[in-house]
This record gives C-alpha cells, structure tokens and sequence, in this order.
C-alpha cells in the first residue's frame, strides 16, 4: 500500500519546486500565499486546531506543510533553505500558526525510527490533519532535568501499562495523539531507561487539565496516566532507547527558534509606542530603540549565517543555540523596554484599542516563557560553556 | 547577487590568515610588550613583514602593483593583527594605500614609506574637519594620530579633499601624548605646510578604515577571550576548576554570544562593500559594525581581567595588554554611541515604518 499523497501529481510538483532557485521559490511561496491564505492576518494567539484548519488543509494540498519529508512518504524532499523560505514567507504576510507538532516532530521521528506499518498508519493522517500531536515530555519533577522523568510503562504481555503525569503539554486539550517519553527500565543510568511511545488522547485513563498561565491563556496542560494500556506496536525505535531518538531529531526547530519575528514584532510595536508617548524626542529613549534595533540587525546576521552553514554543510553547528538565547533574550529586552517606556499604560489589561490594539503588558508576559521552553537560557549557557567553549563540568 | 563570490572571498581570506600566522606565536606577548612606550611604535621587524607580505597593496589594485583583494579579506587581515597586537595605524594605512599617487605608491609598497591618515580634529566629533587647504598649502590642526612618530608622510582630510603632507615639510609640527597601551597619538599643527592633494573616494576608504578596526577589535577580543578560557580550564580554587562554575560559564556565554555577533555584522558590512552597496547603505552598515565591536571588546577585556582574579590586574598578565588597547582603540574612528547616533540619524528610525 502507498500513501495517498504519492500521486504522479505529487511527484512532478515537488520536482518542480526542487528545480527552482531558492530566490524563484521565494517568490512562488509568496505569490501563492498572497492568493491562498483565508484567515485573520497577525493573529496574536495560536488558533484552535478547527479554526486553522482551511489553512493546514491548503499548505498540505499544495506541498508545503511537510517540505522536508521525502516525497515517498508524502512529503515535497526540498531543501532546508526552501524551508525555512516557507516558514518565513508565513511569517512575512502574518499567517497563522498551528499546531505543527506532526510535521515537524513526529513525522520525521517515524520517518526515521517508525516501523511500515506506523509509516503508513500515521504518515497520511498527519498529512491530512486527522491526527494532531502534543508532546509528552516535562514532568512536575523533571523539567530541565528532563531525563530524570518518572512516568512509567510496565510490560503486560503485548501491551504496556502507563502510570504518572506530564505537565507543559501543550495543546493537549485540542490533541487527538500524544508522543510522549517514558521510564522502561528503572534498574540503569537515567538516559538508558527511557522509551518513545505513541497514545491516543481518549485512550482509558488519560485525562487532561488546562493551566492558567499569566496572560490568561490555557494552552498548556496536565495530563495524567492512570493504567493506560499501550500497545507494544505504539513503541518508536527501540526499547530504552528514547533519549538517543529524541536527541538526534533536535533539527531546524533550532533554527526556528532563532527567526527573529519575535523581537521585530516587539520592536515596531516599541515604535509604535514612542510615538504614542512622544519619547522620539527623548534623546535617551532614542538611544534606547537605537540599541534594540542594531541588536536585531546583528541577530538577523547571526541567523543568517547559522542558516548558511547549515545549508553547505548539511549538520547544524555545535553553537546553534546561541540564536535561542540571542532572539530571546532581545525579545526581553525590547519589553522590558515597553514596561518602563509605557508608564502608565504598562499594567493594563486589554489593549488600546484606539491605538491598533498596542498592548504592552500581554507582550511583556508572551516574552517570559521563550525563554523557559525549549530548554531555560541557564541551560542552553550551560551547554555552550561545557561543549563550545570547553569549560570544565 | 553580483557576481562576487563568498567562497573565493573566504579562500583568500584564509591564505590571508596563514600569511599572519606569526601573530598567532606563543612568544607574540613579549614583542609587543618591549614595544610599549617605545617611538615609534612598531618594531622594524613587524613594518619588514607588512612589507614582504604585501598587505599595504591588500586593498591596490593588480594594475597599480596590488593583490586587488576585496574588504573581505582586508577584515580578516585587520582581525589577525587585532590577534597580535600589530599596532592598529596599519589596518588605516592599508585602506588608505589606494588613495596614493604612484610615484608614492612603490616605497609604500616596499616598506620604505609610512603614510598615516590624519581625520581627526575635535574630540568626540571624528567628522569635524576645520583644515583648509589652499593652492598647494594646509592650515590646521590634526589630533588623536595613532602612532604618529611612525609616518613619513600624513594623509590629512581638509574641508577642501584630502592631501599629503610629508613628516618633514616646513610649517608642520608635531607632539605626542601618550597611551596607556604604550602606544602614543600625534598632534599635528600645520601653518601652510606645503601638500599634495589626492583624488579619489577618501570618505569611502575612512568608511573601510573604521570598518577595518571594528575587525582589529574583535581578533583582540578572540586572542583575550581564548586566555581567559584556557585559564579557567586549568586555574583551580576550592578543588577543582574554576571554569566549572556557573557563574563564570554563563558570563563567558555572554562574552562569546556578543563576539560571534560582532563577527557577523562585521562579515555582512564587508559582503555589502564588496558587492558595491551605496554610500548610505555603508555607513549604516559600518556603524552598526563599530558600535558593536566597540562595546563587545571592552566587555570581553574586562571579563578577562575579572575573571583572572588578583593576576589579571598585574602587568604580567597578557589579557591587561588587549584591556588597555582596546581602551584606545575602542573610540578610533568614532565611539559606540557616536555610531549608535550616527546609525539612528541615517536610518531616521523616528520616520520609518518598522515591518512587523
């Protein structure tokens, strides 16, 4: 059996977007999301899963929700460069984001490690948006120790038996699957007992709990395993081998992260709320702005230059996590900036209305977490001291 | 794209690298350490290697005698005299070097003649020029030269173009003040010092010049950043090293974070020159450049001296030697926040709609 998508159709337009320059596919993307896009531009929020819909179904149809995936398995095999241009021509117009968790973390995991049959299982419904992930990762008692997780599945035969809880799922409440990390072997070192499995959301014993965050949103999640009974068929790669799985997926979301929307985003609001204030004749707020803006010039060269690398070399550099900390740690700036430069009008709760909707404080709190998931900045420092510049443990 | 190409720009740039290799020598220290304090300021084994390695003709074209590289590799070069601590008037003399007449241009290139640039006038403003030249004479003052005692010849910018003034001429004189780095800066006081003008594109080369030395800034701030590092792997306090401390990890992140954005902004302001960006555009780029190295190096210097403890405040101590040069060096050409100012006036960010 083949997968749907695999039609001749397919094939020749994937080859035919493969045979475009990077600069000829830029302007395709753009063109035909210009002409395609049928939803609210610059949302601020993620939009449910049903509400983005139309959007995934057209990307998907066209090729371009899954450009890296080998085209045998329903995918367009482009470049890396084509797509990030894909990525960041969305961001460009101001589409929404979805939940891409399918397309980016699982379908290359089972496209690696999955067996045929969890190919041809999962591959199309990903495609298709039947199926939507949230990740199962982060407990209460490992975050950034993440390998020190706990929830556990036991051996019963063909099946297993899972019992504990995650936490930072996010999404779970709008998920029809979880891929989540689980402790297989309690007897070896922390990194060697853990396992990959896949769930679906209404199996017996999973419940899910929204968490208030500070904006007032609820995309994160509890969810709970209370004996929930997993096929053995629903393990990915091999037994007690999850963390190395894991770890050798950890590919361009990390030069996702570095894309500098964030803080170019905050800074025109910035800009916006100078005028608002009249600060652009404060000599030292201009100063200010000033900085932000050269910091986001100089990111944008660091990402582009990351970007490059990988592109001729094929491997993502051992400093890549620098455009993490870089594109974070500006976007705090550029807020913090908005709490002082707002005065006032920093602490409310809705935003200005009369003024394009600017509203500070919702930014400075969108900022907190970037910062946090993903791995915290203290440990991405962690890991640049000990492995790029040889620091001793 | 023009046609230039990063990966021939990148080859030369290493063979460039190679070419200094020297400056990379263990016994590197201990050269510039007896040149400090000493006129003119460059040892004639250093000049004899400028010379016999060809950088004066870096920037030259092949017609006129030069290797006819790009500001690609004139910021790699730059960068590995920053490494060595090769004083830092020579990354200006080379931008200068193709704004010479040839009958000057063979002792230039053979090693036998020192042209210095003289830009600056008044303090903190490195545009303000109130020189005048007349007929074939200048009145003026010129301050802040670096290494002054080592020109025979000064390149000094006039409210009328620029033009040549020789060490000797009748009507000039000339004081030093020194430098905590051991270097020393000349004033120059013309009264109808007899010059000869020059043609060409000055503002363009003072543009590379600064340029240039954001470059030197940030090989000195690798060379002091990698003493720091190789200290802390082998410095121990309370049992074990140092640099297992996250205290001291997460500040040499930073340190590092802030050079490789040096690096970048410098890579891209070269790459915009070379593929023939306008002057508006190069002068954003430039300063946007100066403004970081300018910051990154003293942040990097004062890490290293923090970080070696008691030693670091001695003059034993290698990473005091890129302290006190980049507390010259870091305002050459314009300071952080005169090219923060400069940026913000070119860019008129107050007007410009931000895309979001």
């Amino acid at each position: 059996m083949t997968t749907d998508p695999m039609t001749t159709e397919h094939i020749a337009r994937a080859a035919a977007d493969a045979a475009l320059t990077d600069e000829e596919f830029r302007l395709v993307v753009r063109d035909w999301i210009a002409e395609t896009y049928m939803l609210e531009r610059n949302l601020r929020i993620r939009p449910s899963f049903d509400y983005a819909r139309p959007w995934y179904n057209a990307l998907s149809a066209r090729g371009f929700l899954a450009p890296g995936w080998p085209v045998e398995h329903g995918g367009s095999g482009l470049s890396i460069m084509k797509q990030v241009i894909i990525v960041e021509e969305q961001e460009r117009f101001g589409c929404c984001r979805m939940n891409e968790m399918g397309v980016v973390m699982v379908g290359p995991l089972l496209i690696r490690y999955g067996t045929p049959e969890q190919q041809q299982f999962f591959l199309p419904k990903i495609l298709s948006g039947e199926i939507r992930w949230c990740q199962g990762y982060s407990e209460p008692g490992a975050g950034s120790d993440l390998a020190s997780l706990r929830t556990e599945a036991v051996r019963d035969g063909d099946e297993w038996v899972v019992n504990g809880q995650k936490i930072w799922t996010t999404r779970a409440n709008d998920a029809t699957w979880i891929f989540a990390l689980l402790r297989t072997d309690k007897t070896v070192a922390k990194h060697a007992g853990i396992s990959m499995f896949l769930m679906p959301m209404d199996s017996p014993g999973i419940t899910v709990k929204g968490i208030r965050d500070l904006t007032g949103g609820e995309e994160l999640c509890h969810t709970f395993f209370e004996n929930v009974r997993v096929p053995h068929a629903n393990l990915v790669g091999e037994l007690n081998k999850g963390w190395a799985v894991n770890s050798s997926l950890l590919g361009l979301e990390r030069v996702y992260v570095g894309l500098p929307k964030h803080s170019a985003h905050g800074l025109a609001r910035l800009h916006d709320l100078m005028t608002l204030t009249g600060a652009w004749d404060d000599e030292a707020a201009v100063d200010r702005f000033t900085q932000f803006q050269l910091d986001l010039e100089d990111h944008i060269a660091l990402y582009e230059a990351a970007l490059e690398q990988v592109v001729r070399t094929g491997e993502y550099p051992a400093n890549i996590s620098l455009l993490k900390l870089s594109q974070t740690e500006l976007y705090h700036r550029i807020t913090e900036a908005m709490m002082d430069m707002g005065g006032e009008i920093a602490g409310l709760f809705d935003p200005l209305v009369e003024h394009d909707n600017l509203f500070l404080s919702n930014q400075f709190l969108l900022a907190r977490p970037t910062t946090i998931y993903g791995g915290t900045s203290e440990v991405q420092r962690n890991i640049l001291a000990t492995r790029v510049l040889g620091l001793p443990k | 794209m023009t046609g230039y190409s990063t990966e021939v720009g990148e080859e030369n740039a290493r063979m460039i690298r190679e070419s200094a290799g020297f400056l990379r020598a263990a016994d590197r220290m201990a050269t510039v350490r007896a040149t400090r304090h000493q006129a003119p300021g460059i040892t004639p084994q250093d000049w004899a290697v400028v010379a016999e390695m060809g950088w004066m003709g870096l920037r030259l074209s092949e017609e006129r005698g030069g290797v006819g590289f790009g500001v690609t590799e004139f910021c790699a070069l730059a960068e590995e005299l920053g490494r060595g601590l090769l004083p830092e008037f020579v990354v200006s003399s080379i931008a200068i070097a193709p704004l010479l007449p040839d009958a000057l241009l063979g002792p230039v290139l053979a090693g036998g003649h020192i042209v210095i640039p003289a830009w600056y006038e008044k303090l903190g403003e490195p545009d303000h020029v109130e020189a005048a030249l007349a007929g074939d004479t200048i009145t003026g003052t010129k301050r802040f030269i670096a290494s002054a005692q080592a020109a025979h010849s000064f390149l000094v910018t006039t409210g009328q173009g620029a033009a040549l003034v020789e060490a000797t001429a009748p009507g000039l004189s000339l004081t030093t003040q020194a430098l905590v780095d051991g270097g020393h800066f000349g004033e120059l006081a013309l009264t109808a010092a007899p010059a000869t003008p020059v043609s060409g594109d000055v503002a363009r080369a003072r543009e590379e010049a600064t340029l240039g030395i954001a470059a030197y800034l940030l090989g000195m701030a690798e060379a002091c950043f990698a003493i720091t590092r190789d200290y802390l792997t082998v410095r121990e306090q309370f049992g074990r090293a140092i640099g297992s401390f996250q205290a001291l990890q997460h500040r040499m992140v930073d340190a590092y974070l802030q050079i490789e954005l040096a690096r970048v902004s410098i890579a891209k302001a070269a790459r915009i020159i070379d593929e023939g960006a306008d002057d508006a555009e190069v002068a954003r780029a430039v300063s946007r450049a100066k403004a970081r190295a300018s910051d990154m190096v003293l942040l990097v210097t004062r890490e290293g001296v923090q970080m070696h403890g008691g030693m670091g405040y001695t003059d034993d101590c290698d990473v005091g030697l890129f302290l006190r040069k980049a507390m010259v060096v870091a305002t050459a050409h314009g300071s952080a926040g005169w090219h923060r100012r400069r940026y913000a006036r070119l860019a008129d960010l107050r007007n410009s709609r931000l895309a979001a």
